[in-house]
């Protein structure tokens, strides 16, 4: 063999290697393509019906774990009907009241309307309750201020929290004599479902507002006008909304009744005294 | 936080329920008797140990000789009865048993006390005979004037409850 020969050869043996190398890849290429296409392809199929199946499971829950959800509300719901009820109290006692406030507020606007002017509203005020005008105007300018709130507990009067800006005497013994005047109010005039509202006693006016497992008690110093009243009555709402919303969520949180973590007197106090502490009624 | 109690006391006329309940309060006697008319309401703190105490709220009830006429608004969340009769006045215990029954009806598993009053009065021996013969069963005889086992009494029922 000539030089060149060897030469030739050698490179034919790497070009053949080389070329069937240069095979080999490709083709491993192809097949990797192939598969990446593949799943491309199988993906597009495919992934429709996931979110399609998907979709249908959403839909799917209420009617398959529907009942099951409720059944186990209902049970929840019947295991704690006292609750329950008392946390939709304040709602509904709410909704009333705007009701009502707005039909008020038309009926005297509509007063006023013809009065034309407040001054003549306070004129008219005047003539016909023989009061003089200075006394109306001063009556709708004068203040009450909240003096007390008790949280009791209905039926045993046992005070759950309270406010108070002075000391007072023995918070537990009003709230047992409240409870107890209540309860003999309402036994010997009154048919059932009634409750006793208001107690006026020398400079005060103590407003009683039941709920189904509470009362609340506010004593007011001062002219207990029909606006306080209602101011009076939002702040308590309000306060007692709260107060039922942390007692379901405790609720809620624990199966055992017993065990259940009661809303702290200290949370309460520190709300009572936001709520009431600085409003102006 | 602060274990409040209510405790209803409750029997016929003149047996003693304020006296008893001023005894334990202030630890006072009067021999003037002041019928009580509606409700009057005290409270007593009792110590069990250090920081581990209890408010017991005291309702003392106007006497009645027919225990159905007890007003319901009065009971209601009651955690403790005491039921007080004049060991010297045979009308205030010769009904008994259907006196408590009347009121266990009104307050169903309510811990519920009997109590002989006015011991301070009679010879005790001579009593067990008495209540034996009208099938009756006291858990205390007490004196508000001497002041024997009224604390003690209310102190058991405060432990019942707590
Ligand atoms: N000797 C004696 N007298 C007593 C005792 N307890 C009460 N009394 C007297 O019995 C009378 C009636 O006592 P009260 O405590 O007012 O009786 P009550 O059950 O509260 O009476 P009402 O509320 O009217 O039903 C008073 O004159 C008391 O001084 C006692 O333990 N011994
Ligand atoms: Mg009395």
């Amino acid at each position: 063999m000539v030089e060149r020969d060897k030469v030739e050869l050698l490179r034919d043996i790497l070009f053949t290697e080389d070329r069937e190398f240069a095979k080999k890849i490709a083709e491993r290429i192809k097949i990797i393509e192939d598969t990446i296409d593949e799943r491309e392809k199988l993906s597009e199929k495919v992934n429709p019906i996931i979110s399609k199946q998907l979709d249908d499971f959403v839909e799917e829950i209420p009617k398959k774990l529907g009942p099951t959800i409720t059944a186990t509300l209902k049970e929840e719901i019947r295991k704690n009907k006292e609750e329950i009820v008392d946390a939709l109290y304040p709602i509904l006692g709410k909704m009333i009241k705007k009701y009502i406030a707005q039909e008020i507020k038309m009926l005297s606007d509509n007063i006023s309307k013809q009065l034309s002017t407040k001054k003549w509203s306070n004129k008219f005020k005047s003539w016909f309750s023989g009061v003089k005008e200075e006394e109306v105007i001063l009556s709708n300018l004068s203040v009450s201020s909240i003096e007390q709130v008790l949280l009791i507990e209905r039926g045993s009067g046992i005070l759950a929290a309270s406010y108070s800006k002075t000391e007072t005497i023995d918070e537990d013994m009003i709230s047992g004599m409240l409870t107890a005047i209540k309860g003999f109010v309402e036994d010997a005039f009154g048919q059932k479902n009634q409750n006793l509202e208001l107690i006026e006693y020398e400079l005060y006016n103590i407003h009683l507002q039941s709920f189904v497992s509470y009362y609340v008690a506010v004593v007011i110093s001062g002219n207990y006008s029909l606006e306080a009243k209602d101011k009076v009555q939002d702040l308590i709402f309000d306060f007692y909304d709260d107060f039922m919303g942390k007692n379901l969520d405790s609720l809620f949180s624990s199966d055992d009744k017993e065990k259940r973590e009661k809303v702290s007197r200290v949370s309460l106090e520190k709300q009572l005294n936001k709520k009431f502490g600085n409003a102006i009624i | 936080m602060q274990l409040s109690k209510k405790i209803v006391v409750l029997g016929h006329f003149g047996v003693g329920k304020t006296s008893l309940i001023r005894r334990f309060v202030e630890n006072s006697f009067s021999d003037n008797y002041k019928v009580s008319i509606g409700v009057h309401i005290t409270k007593k703190v009792v110590e069990f140990e250090v920081e581990d105490t209890m408010s017991l709220i005291l309702w003392d009830l106007e006497g009645t000789d027919d225990i159905k006429t007890i007003r319901d608004a009065y009971l209601l969340g009651t955690h403790g009865v005491v039921f007080v009769f004049d060991v010297t006045r045979p009308s205030t215990f010769q009904l008994l048993n259907s006196d408590l029954d009347i009121v266990k009806a009104k307050l169903p598993k309510t811990p519920l006390f009997v109590v002989g009053n006015k011991v301070d009065l009679v010879v005790v021996s001579e009593l067990e005979t008495l209540f034996k013969n009208n099938n009756i069963k006291t858990n205390f005889l007490t004196s508000a004037k001497t002041g024997e086992t009224v604390e003690q009494m209310f102190l058991e029922l405060a432990k019942l409850i707590k």
